[in-house]
């Protein structure tokens, strides 16, 4: 497989699973601030899914449909969900003979979608949620039509490591934004509509009330979004299926490079498996996510170095 | 039968050839049976179907991008949902004259490149040739595979008023549009259900087969499965959609030229476990850009090294470089003569009259009668840069003048031709527009295959004779029956 296109189909997927974690945040978040009688405060999302300066973030202020029009539709915004699903289509289109025609359709559908000025009046004007319910759905077509209809080979199986990469680094800046947000406001710890609203931020409400049947308790929390294997958002399972997927593209043609990957992702996979909330605690919770983020960026450089790198 | 409205207000323009009424406002009897079916249909079923047309092409992505401050605006190419009908006497008289037009330009550009036997015989002057900027003397006794230099051409074809078939170019290089004629076909077959097998339309489908035997054919190494890539210049180029048709169709791997890199000589595709050898390329690039070091040096669509690769015949590329000197304007009038001088035959498609403005009698005479004339630039293409004599102002026609004199061997002219016209569905009603139509020609090995088909463009814009799509072109199915 040519090194462009499999880097165009690792971009394509990270952008997609980018936008998905995006849209479900914004969707819970917003439900959460019509649901509240505080001031609602929208700066941990702004912090993970944008790079904006303190006074910037300032001049977005709490307004609701401000953020979820600067997330969603915004052109200046490089982190938008109209930006991210347009270069998701861009790495498609240069790559449509590598990639089933209805996935192809699917993508460019999603793009034409995301343009619609409809979206605009729902979110400026009307029911946000709307608008943000036809963009996730769009996306869970795509993860349809992936499943459905693309060889499983070497274009696959860098798509799924792009895939789960983004996942996991989407769920550890989230655990380490939340439990951030602890240190300057202690109060958080006993709320439980915080703690709900991270866990349905990352579809994982209902796995928690099945699991853990006390209420809401901080270790709970942390144990299921980094630990449970079970949960298809963990840490751990991304790292899992990075390791399942990255073994597939073995070839005895670039062996070295192959061996040098498959150490980094194992050394990661190894750590977090013989983790416990115990251990984590003792480390301290920051300093570990901090650990893990900085590998998995790593696994993404080196494969970008011996996989992608073409010129 | 003729009752709808729509169908009543069909009013042929006078003095040309209608491809579906006859001189007695008649039928002509190929079209009857598309008729019969249309006429069933209301005003408001045909504008459905005018709309599914363009959702269809909108949600398959066949569009080409327009940038506009910063932002791509995605644009479909327009579609006639009305077929064009070509009878199979009409398509066979074509399809005879292609093949022996297109022998005979492989024949020229094997002897151009070689012994020249042609210019030393007089037949083509030789400044027509070395002053021609597509004259490559780099390709001078360049070995190409089976003597084959032109493995891809899109002859453009028009009907006289009296319905006489004309060649207007012949397109060697890259002709583009193909997609459009497959595409084109898939769309009515949602349109109309049912209506192709009744009509008992021949299938275009072939054409990628075609294609990808003929690529495989070229390989210059001996093994059962040579590496084939379409090298492209890349997603922002407006005819992409059509590179990763053609990619999909016949399963070749699509790159650019960042992909490539040639090492001794050979050409070799960068992939996720090395370095992978390329035997042939089918290329959408054009000749300067091909080569940095030895055509246009700031080219990045370009391979460094590929010339050297294909001199050595490492790797086959299609179509050949320099091509261009056979389709260049000012030789396309020598190119009844050299069907006389290679296979002593008589041509059987006309080429359209061509005044040399190079020659001072003709350049007169062009001069005197420039309101009857299409004034081109020799290596012009899209439909810029021409001067429409009999709808130009005064002011225009003397500024294109000047232009002429200060390089005239850069300019032909030919009498304006009016272009047949053929029934579109416009605004709820049938009107009369003018179309051209761009055969596929493929030549490999075996000899020279036509798929029954082609592309239509049709003249969108009301009494307009120009097709291109720069020009507010758009297209139409392109039906050849049984």
């Amino acid at each position: 497989m040519l090194s462009r296109v499999a880097s165009s189909l690792y971009w394509m997927s990270r952008y997609i699973e980018r936008s998905d974690g995006i849209l479900r945040m914004l969707k819970i978040n917003y439900a959460s601030s019509q649901d509240t009688v505080q001031e609602f405060t929208w700066e941990p999302v702004i912090r993970i899914f944008t790079g904006l300066q303190a006074e910037e973030k300032e001049a977005l202020g709490n307004d609701s449909r401000a953020v979820l029009k600067y997330m969603v539709l915004d052109k200046e915004n490089p982190n938008s969900v109209l930006n991210i699903i347009t270069q998701a289509r861009e790495n498609a289109r240069s790559v449509q003979e590598h990639i089933t025609k209805d996935l192809w359709q699917c993508l460019n559908e999603y793009y034409h979608v995301v343009r619609d000025p409809n979206l605009n009046f729902w979110i400026e004007k009307d029911d946000p949620i709307t608008a943000l319910d036809i963009l996730i759905k769009q996306g869970m077509l795509y993860y349809g039509t992936v499943e459905i209809t693309m060889e499983r080979g070497e274009g696959r199986a860098f798509m799924n490591i792009g895939h789960y990469l983004e996942r996991g680094i989407q769920s550890v800046d989230l655990l380490d934004t939340k439990f951030g947000s602890l240190d300057d406001n202690p109060d958080l710890l006993t709320d439980t509509t915080y703690w709900k609203h991270l866990l349905l931020s990352l579809g994982g409400y209902e796995i928690y009330l099945k699991t853990y049947r006390k209420g809401f308790e901080a270790e709970n929390v942390v144990e299921q979004v980094v630990l449970n294997n079970e949960f298809p958002r963990s840490v751990l399972y991304s790292v899992n299926h990075i390791q399942v997927y990255f073994e597939r593209i073995k070839s005895e043609n670039n062996i070295d490079n192959f061996r040098e990957l498959s150490f980094l992702i194992g050394r990661l996979q190894s750590s977090i498996k013989y983790s416990s909330v115990k251990t984590i605690k003792q480390d301290g919770l920051h300093e570990y996510l901090t650990r893990i983020r900085g590998e998995l960026f790593n696994i993404g450089n080196v494969l970008n170095q011996h996989y992608f790198a073409y010129s | 039968m003729t009752e709808h409205a729509y169908f009543n207000q069909y009013q042929p323009t006078p003095n040309t050839w209608d491809e579906m009424f006859g001189p007695d406002a008649k039928i002509r009897k190929h079209y009857q049976k598309v008729i019969n079916y249309l006429t069933k249909e209301s005003i408001d079923d045909l504008n459905k179907k005018e709309d599914l047309a363009k959702r269809l092409f909108m949600s398959q992505g066949i569009t080409f991008t327009v940038y506009n401050s910063g932002e791509g605006i995605e644009k479909i190419f327009p579609f006639d949902i009305i077929p064009r009908i070509i009878t199979g006497d009409e398509w066979a008289f074509v399809e005879e004259g292609i093949k022996q037009r297109l022998h005979v330009l492989n024949l020229f550009l094997k002897d151009v490149y070689s012994n020249q036997f042609i210019i030393k015989d007089g037949i083509v002057p030789i400044d027509i040739i070395y002053s021609c900027p597509h004259f490559l003397r780099e390709m001078y006794n360049v070995q190409v595979p089976y003597d084959i230099y032109v493995h891809i051409a899109g002859i453009d074809l028009i009907r006289d008023a009296d319905g006489t078939f004309y060649v207007l170019e012949d397109n060697l290089r890259t002709p583009s549009g193909v997609s459009y004629m497959l595409e084109n076909r898939e769309i009515t077959k949602r349109l109309f259900p049912d209506l192709l097998p009744q009509c008992k339309v021949r299938s275009v489908t072939e054409y990628p087969n075609i294609l990808y035997k003929n690529l495989l054919s070229l390989s210059p190494r001996q093994i059962s499965n040579p590496t084939i890539v379409l090298l492209s210049p890349g997603i922002y180029n407006s005819a992409y959609f059509e590179h990763t048709t053609l990619a999909r169709l016949m399963g070749v791997e699509l790159v650019e030229g960042r992909d490539l890199v040639v090492s001794n000589n050979k050409v070799f595709m960068k992939t996720t476990t090395g370095l992978q050898q390329v035997d042939v390329i089918y290329r959408r690039v054009d000749d300067e850009y091909l080569d940095p070091l030895v055509f246009n040096q700031t080219s990045i669509l370009g391979v460094p090294g590929i010339m050297d690769a294909y001199r050595k015949g490492n790797v086959a590329i299609v179509n050949a470089i320099g091509n261009g000197v056979a389709d260049d304007k000012a030789i396309y009038s020598y190119v009844p003569d050299m069907i006389r001088y290679y296979l002593n035959e008589e041509p059987i498609l006309k080429n359209v009259p061509t005044y040399q403005l190079g020659n001072p009698d003709e350049k007169e005479y062009v001069f005197a009668n420039i309101n009857k004339m299409v004034v081109k630039r020799t290596n012009g293409s899209g439909g810029y840069g021409m001067l429409m004599g009999h709808a130009a102002s005064e002011a225009e026609t003397e500024d294109y003048k000047n232009e002429i004199l200060k390089n005239p061997r850069d300019f032909i002219a030919q009498p304006t031709i009016s272009l047949s016209s053929a029934p579109c569905y416009m605004q709820g009603q049938l009107t009369p527009r003018r179309i051209d139509l761009r055969p596929y020609a493929l030549c490999g090995p075996d000899g020279i295959e036509i798929v029954p088909g082609g592309l239509t463009r049709v003249a969108l814009r009301e009494g307009s004779l120009v097709v291109n799509s720069s020009q507010g072109g758009g297209s139409k199915d392109t039906w050849v029956l049984l």
